[in-house]
């Protein structure tokens, strides 16, 4: 165990470096094959809020053969304090060296948190560069939706999990635990490895490009590495193991409760969105085996909230069943539900009404356009009818106010679609004026996100719009959105504008990473750390313009960074949901049975699960 | 509604905890442990928990107490019992009692409590015993002793000295140990980081690597609140 307790009175929130969590497990080390060290490259509050880690933890833990502990990028008062002492980067159940552990395992959720793992390497003592590495070292994976393209991380990662890793991670341990016991090499393993469905080896695969520095051909350098990787994907969620006896956090983290989820995937079909498209298709868990898991995740944990989770937990099938029987067993135990609401309709509004007795907080609404044109071009079925219907029923129904959602710089957007914001929040304003709602009281709040085009998604052909743009129309909405009742939030789009170099970027972009870590770069997530100058400099460093990638436009043909991974989801369906959204035509949801193509089922052998008993008897 | 007293002892990891942390902990192990906390009204609805005192975050506790309003009666013993084996690591179980109907609050009998500070001097500076007692001897014999706080504000200065009732120090080895019994509650309270600072600055006294333990809660007359 590394002595670090003499550190601690000096940072902030020492709490997250201490662990000893009710349901942290502490296995024998000795006794574990393989040990594994999920590493989370944002800090404790932010990680530990993450159902991914609860999963896997679970999973792997349940293996007699292995185990898993925590590590979470420390706040930069505890990384000077470390790197002064030259202590590495620890695990938070045994307090060990990553580097002790086989595999080093990194989710990325976030684009921004890439600066992060090289900086959690370096203080681990690990290598940089994959190549660097050598036998003894923990094996450096990643997982995650930015997974899906992880190019830009290629020469930092020996190997990367595409999809859901339930099934596959074991696949992987076993891999591990073989390729030691026969004396395999480093190099021997990650052959391997690459033979496990949905693993990638980035070093495996040779990226040539053209004089303009665009990727011209990617090909398999060595006889294991398949020609495409394809996800991993469980068929049957009821199939695989859950977390019910989830780690609970003893300090406040950003979600501190216990969760449940409900199904996985969406099939909304949103061309914006990249979770849409990489979780495909939608597998709805058994209602009964919800309410078992519920049961025993609220007496394991002590929890006073439950959310269920998913992509769009309003479109579950049983989804008014069981919420109401949630309701009437929990209610008297004091446990509140938290049903994040995507859909915006009155059956929205009458679940709200369901779980919130008393409406002390906001309805959230997104209809991420302002105008019907562009919502048909995302494909957000969303009429303004629907939400002012919605806002009414909200209204009258007790709330007082609403939030909505926004995206500024969509494919297509023209200054009348930012005005059309400007009107639909004040609309609704209306509609509360009109119901009564006290004027003092009534609030509408308009918050907008800058649009970053995401690998795997019928809009990852399209540009970032110009940052100088983004934010004259921001100054527009900000100009426009004033007055009694009205509230306005933005975004800097600077982050975004960097989200979207790398979420389209390739290999090259290594090299501008590894620059600005050695900068200073780290914590990008995080206003107060987030230095815009440090990345324009480190990228002129290496003579690469960020402009190159947040700006281009990528042709049908042309060889994307990402197109050796599959996500199950066709180029074709993707070109032509692009060509439908630039002619303003939907696409419907393929939920309902009625299967618009994308692909998916038939080349991953799986369909969309919904449960057969969508009525939960009388007998519970 | 039925009150539980609670003595446990905060070391550990739960001693980096802040005090709200400690009470959603303590709110989630009972119920995890089938206990159904008493609730406040209201909007934002919390569990009625009485600390003593709230622990500073770093700060180990050798006795801390709690009261915890229960829905239905039930046996302290049973409650301790349970409690235990619900706390996550550093947080401990000593002893139970019902508190009886119109008992004062912890808080409100809260006078004094006494402190145990272990660490070395900085810079491998030599102490022995003598120049010890010599140091925290003249240390308290100054009528005042102000240190700086920090307020919602700004900073402001403050008399200590009223507030250390006792103080004394000795060796072990390499080792220094600091004894005090310091103002707690609501007539003020003095933290025994407070008096450290002081010592250093005014005693040449510099201690490093100090973990400090609260080793008693007391009465305004130096009785323990609760002999468990
Ligand atoms: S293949 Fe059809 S049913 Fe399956 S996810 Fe795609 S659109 Fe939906």
């Amino acid at each position: 165990m590394l002595e670090i307790e003499h550190l601690l009175p000096k940072v902030e929130k020492p709490a997250r470096y201490v662990g000893g969590e009710y349901n942290a497990v502490v296995k024998d080390w000795d006794r574990a094959a393989v040990k594994v060290a999920f590493a989370f490259p944002d800090v404790y509050e932010v990680g530990m809020s993450h159902l991914g880690l609860q999963i896997l933890y679970h999973v792997v833990n349940s293996r007699e053969d292995a185990l898993m502990e925590r590590v979470f990028a420390p706040w930069t008062d505890m990384e000077g304090l470390m790197r002064e002492e030259g202590i590495p980067l620890f695990s938070l159940e045994s307090r060990r060296p990553v580097r002790d552990f086989d595999i080093l395992a990194f989710t990325l959720q976030y684009e921004l948190s890439f600066s992060n793992v090289l900086n959690m390497l370096d203080l681990g003592g690990i290598p940089l560069r994959a190549a660097d590495r050598r036998e003894g070292m923990p094996l450096v994976i990643a997982g995650g939706p930015c997974a899906f393209n992880p190019e830009p991380l290629a020469d930092f990662l020996d190997a990367v999990f595409l999809g859901e890793a339930e099934d596959g991670f074991g696949e992987l341990i076993e891999v591990c635990r073989q390729a030691r016991a026969a004396g395999v090499d480093r190099q021997g393993l990650l052959r391997a490895l690459a033979q496990v469905p949905g693993v990638y080896v980035p070093s495996f695969y040779r990226v040539a490009y053209d004089s303009a520095g665009r990727v011209r051909e990617i090909t398999p350098a060595d006889e294991s590495a398949p020609e495409r990787v394809v996800k991993r994907v469980v068929d049957d969620l009821d199939r695989v193991p859950y977390p019910t006896r989830p780690l609970v956090p003893s300090t406040a983290v950003v979600h501190d409760r216990a969760v449940l989820e409900v199904f996985r995937g969406c099939s909304r079909g949103c061309r914006f969105c990249q979770a849409g498209m990489i979780y495909r298709p939608v597998r709805e868990r058994d209602p009964e085996r919800l309410l078992e898991q519920a049961d025993e995740i609220l007496r394991h944990t002590g929890y006073g909230e439950l959310s269920l989770a998913s992509l769009s937990t309003t479109d579950y099938s049983a989804i008014r069943p069981l919420v109401e029987k949630l309701v009437e067993r929990y209610a008297g135990e004091r446990v509140g539900l938290a049903l994040p609401s995507t859909r915006v309709d009155a059956f929205a509004v009458d679940l709200a009404r369901l779980i919130q007795k008393v409406r002390k907080s906001s309805l959230t609404f997104a209809p991420e356009a302002g105008t019907q044109r562009l919502r048909n071009v995302i494909n957000k079925q969303v009429t303004e009818e629907d939400l002012l219907a919605t806002a009414r029923a909200a209204f009258e129904a007790g709330w007082l106010r609403i939030k909505l959602y926004f995206m500024l710089g969509l494919p297509t957007e023209t200054l009348e679609d930012v005005e059309g914001i400007n009107l639909l929040a004040r609309r609704v304003l209306a509609v509360g004026d009109e119901t009564g709602v006290p004027k003092g009281r009534l609030s509408i709040t308009t918050s907008v996100s800058t649009f970053v085009p995401k690998a795997h998604t019928p809009f990852q052909w399209e540009p970032f719009l110009y940052l100088g743009e983004v934010r004259e129309r921001q100054a527009y909405l900000k100009r426009r959105l004033k007055g009694r009742g009205l509230v306005f939030h933005w975004h800097d789009p600077e982050a975004s504008f960097l989200e979207a170099v790398f979420s389209r970027g390739d290999r090259r972009l290594g090299a501008a990473l590894e620059r600005a870590w050695q900068l200073g770069a780290r914590l990008d997530g995080w206003r107060e750390h987030f230095r815009p100058d440090l990345w324009r400099q480190a990228f002129a460093d290496v003579g690469l313009a960020p402009e190159d990638y947040a700006y281009r436009r990528y042709a049908y043909e042309d060889i994307l960074p990402w197109g050796h991974l599959d996500a199950g989801v066709g180029k074709r369906f993707l070109a032509l949901e692009h060509k439908r959204a630039l002619a303003g035509e939907t696409t419907a949801d393929c939920r309902a049975g009625r299967c618009t193509g994308c692909g998916l089922c038939p080349a991953l052998e799986v369909e969309p699960r919904l449960p057969q008993r969508v009525a939960i008897d009388a007998a519970h | 509604m039925p009150r539980i007293r609670l003595a446990f002892r905060q070391d550990g990891p739960a001693r980096f905890l802040g005090h709200l942390d400690v009470m959603r902990t303590f709110e989630r192990a009972c119920r995890r442990a089938g206990l159904r906390p008493a609730y406040t009204q209201g909007f934002n609805p919390h569990p009625k928990m009485g600390f003593a005192a709230p622990l500073p975050v770093g700060m180990n506790g050798a006795r801390e107490y709690v009261d915890l309003e229960l829905e239905s009666e039930a046996p302290a013993a049973d409650v301790a019992a349970a409690l235990a084996r619900q706390l996550p690591a550093g947080l401990t179980v000593l002893g139970a009692r019902p508190v009886e109907a119109g008992g004062s609050p912890l808080m409100g009998q809260l006078g004094r409590a006494h402190y145990r500070v272990t660490g070395r001097a900085a810079n491998g500076e030599k102490w022995d015993d003598e120049r010890l007692r010599a140091a925290v001897e003249r240390f308290l014999g100054r009528a005042e002793v102000f240190v700086t706080r920090r307020t919602g504000k700004g900073t402001k200065k403050k008399d200590i000295r009223p507030g250390i009732r006792s103080l004394r120090a000795r060796t072990d080895g390499e080792t220094l140990i600091l004894t005090m019994e310091l103002a707690a509650g609501g007539g003020g309270t003095v933290r025994p980081d407070e008096v450290l600072r002081a010592l250093r600055e005014e005693a040449g006294l510099d201690l490093v690597g100090a973990e400090v333990w609260r080793t008693a809660l007391l009465s305004g007359d130096g009785r323990l609140l609760w002999e468990c």
